[in-house]
């Protein structure tokens, strides 16, 4: 019912050892504002009241894109969903990404909202994470001891809740090259109207063996229908190893459905992900073959 | 009709427009005043509690914080009916109960205010707000209306036994319709549901109010009936009416929600306690909470027919929700009612509505008010009918639809009516014949569907539908026109200045909109029910008739010519007979002001109308769907309305307003849900991040055909169009799903999980 | 405890006092008295708080105003001459786009973000471009009809 802000005290460190000294020092008193397009509605709802904030985005060196053959592609945390969708490396090599950053919120919002802000967010719906599990991304987590990379099919516990401990900040995702031949794709559905939450958010890589056409590795992950991102492993087994048809694709996306575990809205939850499975697959066969 | 036109039917630029498109534009959330407070309220976490003990102390203490009102402090004014109007005409002299005080002691919903509070700035008061300690007793609450009406349900409000606020029979009842559809060949019935759907103004709710040091009270208010509103304030605050003067600024959005009071009383509340002005804007989820939103209803329709497809009766029960205050929600069914039986010929007709007291948020008047509840029922039966009869839904349509001459839906005669060429011309539009009842094969399928209606134009003969104009020429021929319409964005300043200029003839351009303030406006019943370019339009056009007489008259003298003879156009006075004779409108002003005889004539034409006609207008919709049977989604791919809404004034105008309700009409029909957990009475989707209403993205592609031809009583021929463009949307919605996927969907909003059950394989 | 910020509002110079807390609608609203800018749904939902800052259209509703230092913001009243209205604002007036006007300023800023980058959109593109702007009155088909009417008309002026 609030419009406005209570007040906070404000931080605006410059440098990321900076950053993580306040952090460290106001502990759970603090929360960490980047792009503001989810943490400020927490706070005009009441949910949070943080005596601290921790505005990090005049940090330099944290928005940026970088790609090299070598060590594959590095996204500063502060990179925002809009500069990572119009991304020309992101576009050609890691199209499923750029369509997930697309994705999310509205065109103010991808203007505003960073990747790392949609990562450490948390919540089941977001639609970064099960790309970012699909390419094998690794975060790196900065704190006053050092650093730490960790990979992120670890770094999320339970709806909102992550490995990242008080005092440590995610300052960049890591991801590896894709596969030589490989493609993949995002397809989700939402909860009710064309811009909103997501009800069911599938993210499929897959990889192929050129010359006998048989899928050699899939990685299929799910948002949204349990309470963190998730994989769909034994959907994957189905797939893996195989030439992919019609009726394979239909009984992956069947165990896929099985593997999830929603909450709300359940059956439809699994009867989208079966749906989205079967589509993201499919579409990703065609793109490859 | 076939007169030549130079400035109706032309689409003009709004005078308003500029201003709104550079921010320049003044809506009451805009306005400061010096030394002027913001006002906040508190609002009950509880559905039905009591209120034991307020402590003030805290809040008191904090520096900035003015005053701060209980229900105590507010039981020296009267108690009010919110929703302002009340139908004397039907249903025995109808009467809304002043019910509701500015602050109540018992909470009858989640959201009723308990308290409000003044500081000089919104932070303190907002944190002032978070000091108030409250002590509730909850107390036993019913959410749905059947449990309300049960034997031991807890008394919401005194005058309503039973919790029913109002039994509302059908006011032009007919024949017998039990006994018809008793012998009729072909009877259809089914229950149909309706969902409470919130108004979503751009504009939240706001006021700001003043005293002056002579004890007038100035109140901004964003009420579409600010005569009315003017009267129940005075009444509320117990003061003479020329104490209270209403200042209508721009207004963000509307669409009936403003119909009735809204943050008014307590904003003035807080201005009589401090003396100082007072600015009151309610946050979004206080908009969805704390005011009235669309009656959600459950309707049990039965309509029998013959076996050549002729229409013989109709009887419907309507079921609705109405809050913890009565609200304008009892006259959703008596309208929808009047509406929807009043639509077809048909010899018998019988309905009634029980309108319950609940403990959730207020119903009440939204576009189309109880039609558009009423039309997504009969609208499914009657293609069900033609389905079991073997005619198509076109002609079964065509076969009962009444006829100008016949008596229209109230009671009066149907001057005219195109519904024919509406419905003909929508189905060239969308393709019908190659499209509909085609057989269908795939995981996605498309439909079509229609769904027809009718309105009105104004209140009238059921309620007051008084409209004063007054328009005074000015010494270089332009013109002031003195009127109060609401501008909630419906292009009536426009359309008003249009009127007027055709008559004069002069250009729209040449006249200057002086309104939204009662102290120099006449009477007027306000922008309601779809009335303001047909009664005020009418009153704008008899006083610039009135005035014309007097430019003629003064032309011929001056012409020394009969006035007879002369006629009007492009700002010019001419003789019928000898072209030559002639003389500038502006002259003639000029010389009327300026003669230097003693006689200071400022030519003026008044105009004070009660409307007794009503022209009803009628549309056709039809939209085409795309339904994935795997997902239950239905996708709208295009939507046509076809409207016979008399002359366009302007046509740029009314395609707005059917565009604009095809947007609410998709919401209504898919997407917009208003959730109130059963358990706890909270309301669950108090913002857009949980209540959705369609985006660019959701739209489809529209079209709209205007018929344009004119009726015999509106203004240039105009007919009422500010409604009409929602009504029929979710039944040719519903239809069309039908025609893709052969299920129907009863109960809204279409879900795809509804769709999925339906089909057998949620 | 107040910091000073400085920053550029419709290419004019600012250097206020702000408290931490306050949200940037709030400065440009109250402060400035640029009340072009609405304050709607206060969750980021209904795009009528939009600015552009640095020619981005951004939400003024969550963004905290010390967070606009050393930033170019651009607001409704940014945009005409004097009487002069840019070409977005005279279509959206030609065109009927506008009806009760209190969504108008974040289409129009939507709208020009857009088109100050592509001149050329396609009805797809635009409908993107102001899928985080809500309208309650015009079921969107007018401000559609607008936006690329003003395309053609400052295509026509940047290429004559």
């Amino acid at each position: 019912m609030a419009r406005l802000l209570r007040p906070f005290e404000y931080r605006g460190p410059q440098t990321v050892g900076e950053a993580v000294r306040m952090l460290s020092e106001y502990d759970a008193q603090a929360r960490v504002l980047a792009g503001g397009t989810d943490l400020i509605v927490s706070m005009k709802k009441r949910q949070i009241s943080p005596r601290y904030i921790v505005y990090i985005k005049d940090i330099p060196d944290l928005n940026y894109v970088h790609y090299s053959q070598e060590t594959g592609l590095t996204i500063g945390a502060l990179a925002t969903h809009r500069s990572i969708a119009d991304s020309s490396i992101i576009k050609d090599r890691y199209n499923l990404l750029a369509t997930a950053c697309n994705k999310v919120g509205t065109p103010q919002v991808r203007n505003m909202g960073t990747i790392g802000g949609n990562i450490c967010k948390a919540g089941p719906s977001q639609d970064t994470p099960p790309v970012l599990l699909v390419l094998d991304a690794r975060l790196k987590l900065v704190s006053l001891g050092g650093e730490r990379v960790v990979p992120i099919d670890t770094f999320f516990l339970a709806p909102f809740k992550t490995v990242l401990q008080q005092g440590e900040l995610l300052t960049e995702i890591q991801i590896p090259n894709p596969p030589p031949v490989s493609a993949g794709c995002y397809k989700w559905a939402t909860k009710t109207v064309a811009v909103d939450e997501t009800l069911v958010g599938v993210a499929v890589l897959m990889s192929v063996d050129s010359a006998d056409g048989v899928c050699t590795d899939i990685k299929i992950a799910l948002g949204s229908v349990a309470p963190t991102p998730m994989r769909a492993r034994q959907a994957e087994e189905v797939l893996r190893g195989k030439r992919i048809d019609d009726r394979l694709i239909g009984q992956a996306a069947q165990v896929a459905a099985g593997e999830t575990r929603p909450r709300s809205r359940a059956d439809f939850r699994r009867r989208m992900s079966r749906h989205l499975v079967s589509e993201a697959i499919a579409e990703t066969w065609k793109m490859i073959r | 009709m076939s007169q030549k036109l130079s400035v109706v039917g032309k689409r003009i630029i709004q005078p308003d427009a500029a201003a709104k498109a550079t921010g320049n534009a003044i809506y009451v959330s805009d306005i400061t005043i010096p030394g002027m407070l913001i006002g906040k309220v508190l609002r009950s976490p509880y559905p039905h509690a009591r209120i034991k003990r307020i402590d003030k102390s805290k809040a008191e203490n904090l520096s900035g914080v003015e005053a701060i009102i209980t229900p105590e402090d507010t039981a020296q004014w009267q108690k009010f009916d919110r929703g302002l109007k009340d139908l004397p005409m039907i249903a025995g002299g109808y009467t809304v109960p002043a019910d509701e005080g500015v602050l109540n002691e018992r909470a009858r919903h989640f959201g009723d205010a308990i308290a409000a509070l003044a500081a000089i700035n919104e932070h303190i008061a907002e944190e002032a707000l978070e000091l108030i300690e409250v002590e509730y007793e909850e107390l036993p609450f019913a959410i749905d209306p059947e449990e309300a009406m049960k034997p031991g349900a807890p008394q919401i409000s005194d005058f309503a036994g039973r919790n029913i606020g109002k039994h509302m029979p059908y006011a032009f009842p007919e024949g017998d319709a039990d006994k018809a559809l008793g012998g009729a060949d072909c009877v259809v019935e089914g229950t149909f549901t309706t969902t409470k759907q919130e108004h979503c103004t751009a504009e939240t709710a706001a006021a700001v109010a003043r005293i002056d040091i002579s004890g007038r009270l100035i109140v901004w208010s964003q009420c579409q009936l600010p005569h009315l509103a003017r009267r129940e304030i005075a009444h509320i605050f117990n003061m003479p009416v020329h104490k209270v003067k209403m200042i209508t600024p721009f207004i963000g959005g509307s669409f009936g929600q403003r119909g009735s009071l809204c943050a008014e009383p307590i904003c003035i509340a807080l201005a009589l306690k401090t003396g100082k002005p007072v600015k009151l804007v309610y946050s979004r989820e206080e908009n969805f909470i704390a005011l009235e939103s669309r009656t959600g209803f459950k309707c049990n329709l039965k309509i029998g027919f013959n076996k050549d497809g002729t229409l013989t009766a109709i009887q419907v029960y309507m079921l609705g929700r109405l809050g913890g205050y009565m609200g304008c929600g009892p006259m959703a069914s008596a309208i929808g009612m009047i509406f929807g039986l009043g639509h077809y010929r048909c010899p018998n007709r019988a309905g009634e509505a029980d309108m319950v007291m609940t403990n959730t948020p207020v119903s009440g008047a939204f576009r189309g008010f109880g039609n558009p509840a009423i039309m997504w029922g009969i609208e499914q039966l009657v293609d069900e009918a033609a389905e079991r009869l073997n005619i198509d839904p076109l002609t079964i349509r065509l076969k009962n639809i009444k006829r100008a001459g016949e008596t229209a839906n109230m009671g009066l005669r149907l001057e005219s009516t195109y519904l024919e060429e509406c419905i003909k011309q929508g189905a060239e539009a969308i393709g019908w014949r190659e499209k509909w009842g085609k057989k269908k094969e795939g995981a996605i399928r498309r439909g079509v569907g229609l769904a027809t209606m009718t309105h009105c134009s104004g209140a009238a003969p059921l309620y007051l539908d008084h409209s004063n104009a007054f328009i005074k020429l000015n010494e270089d021929g332009t013109a002031d026109l003195v009127v109060h319409p609401a501008p909630v964005g419906q292009h009536i300043w426009g359309a008003l200045s249009q009127i007027a200029a055709e008559e004069l003839g002069i250009h729209a351009g040449d006249i200057n909109i002086v309104t939204g303030d009662t102290d120099v406006t006449l009477f007027e019943y306000g922008s309601d029910a779809s009335r303001s370019t047909y009664v005020i339009g009418n009153a704008t056009l008899m006083a610039a008739r009135n005035a014309k007489e007097q430019i003629l008259a003064r032309a011929a003298e001056m012409l020394d010519i009969s006035p007879e003879e002369l006629k009007i156009s492009d700002r010019k006075i001419s003789s019928r007979v000898d072209p030559k004779k002639s003389i500038s409108v502006a002259e003639v002003c000029y010389d009327a002001i300026y003669n230097f005889k003693g006689e200071c004539l400022n030519i003026s034409g008044k105009c004070s109308w009660e409307s007794k006609w009503n022209s009803p207008p009628t549309g056709a919709f039809f939209a085409e769907v795309e339904v994935n049977t795997e997902t239950g989604k239905v996708t709208v791919r295009r939507l046509v309305t076809a409207m016979d809404c008399g002359k366009a004034i302007n046509p740029m105008a009314v395609e707005g307003q059917l565009e604009g309700g095809m947007q609410q009409g998709i919401g209504y029909g898919l997407t917009e849900d208003y959730v109130i957990n059963k358990d706890t009475g909270v309301v669950e989707t108090d913002n857009y991040d949980s209540y959705k209403m369609p985006g660019i993205l959701d739209m489809p592609e529209t079209k709209v055909i205007i018929i344009d031809e004119p009726d015999p009583k509106g203004p240039f021929g105009a007919k009422g169009v500010g409604e009409p463009g929602m009504v029929g949307v979710a039944p040719a919605i519903a239809n069309a799903i039908y025609d893709a996927i052969g299920v129907r969907i009863r109960d809204l909003p279409i879900t795809p999980e509804k769709v999925l059950d339906a089909l057998g394989s949620g | 405890m107040k910091e000073i910020a400085t920053f550029m509002v419709n290419e004019k110079h600012y250097e206020l006092a702000i408290e931490p807390h306050m949200l940037l609608v709030e400065v440009l609203r109250d402060e400035l008295g640029l009340t072009g800018t609405k304050h709607s749904c206060g969750i980021g939902s209904c795009g009528a708080c939009t600015v552009l800052i640095d020619g981005r259209p951004v939400l003024s509703c969550l963004t905290l105003a010390l967070t606009v230092r050393g930033k170019d913001i651009t607001t409704i009243e940014g945009l005409a001459q004097g009487t002069t209205l840019h070409p977005i604002q005279k279509a959206f007036v030609e065109h009927g786009a506008i009806q009760c006007g209190y969504c108008t300023p974040g289409m129009i800023l939507s709208a020009k973000a857009l088109l100050d980058k592509n001149l050329n959109p396609t009805d797809k593109e635009v409908k993107h471009a102001l899928s985080g702007n809500l309208c309650r009155c015009t079921g969107y088909v007018k401000i559609i009809d607008a936006v690329l009417a003003a395309a053609e008309a400052m295509s026509k002026e940047a290429h004559p």
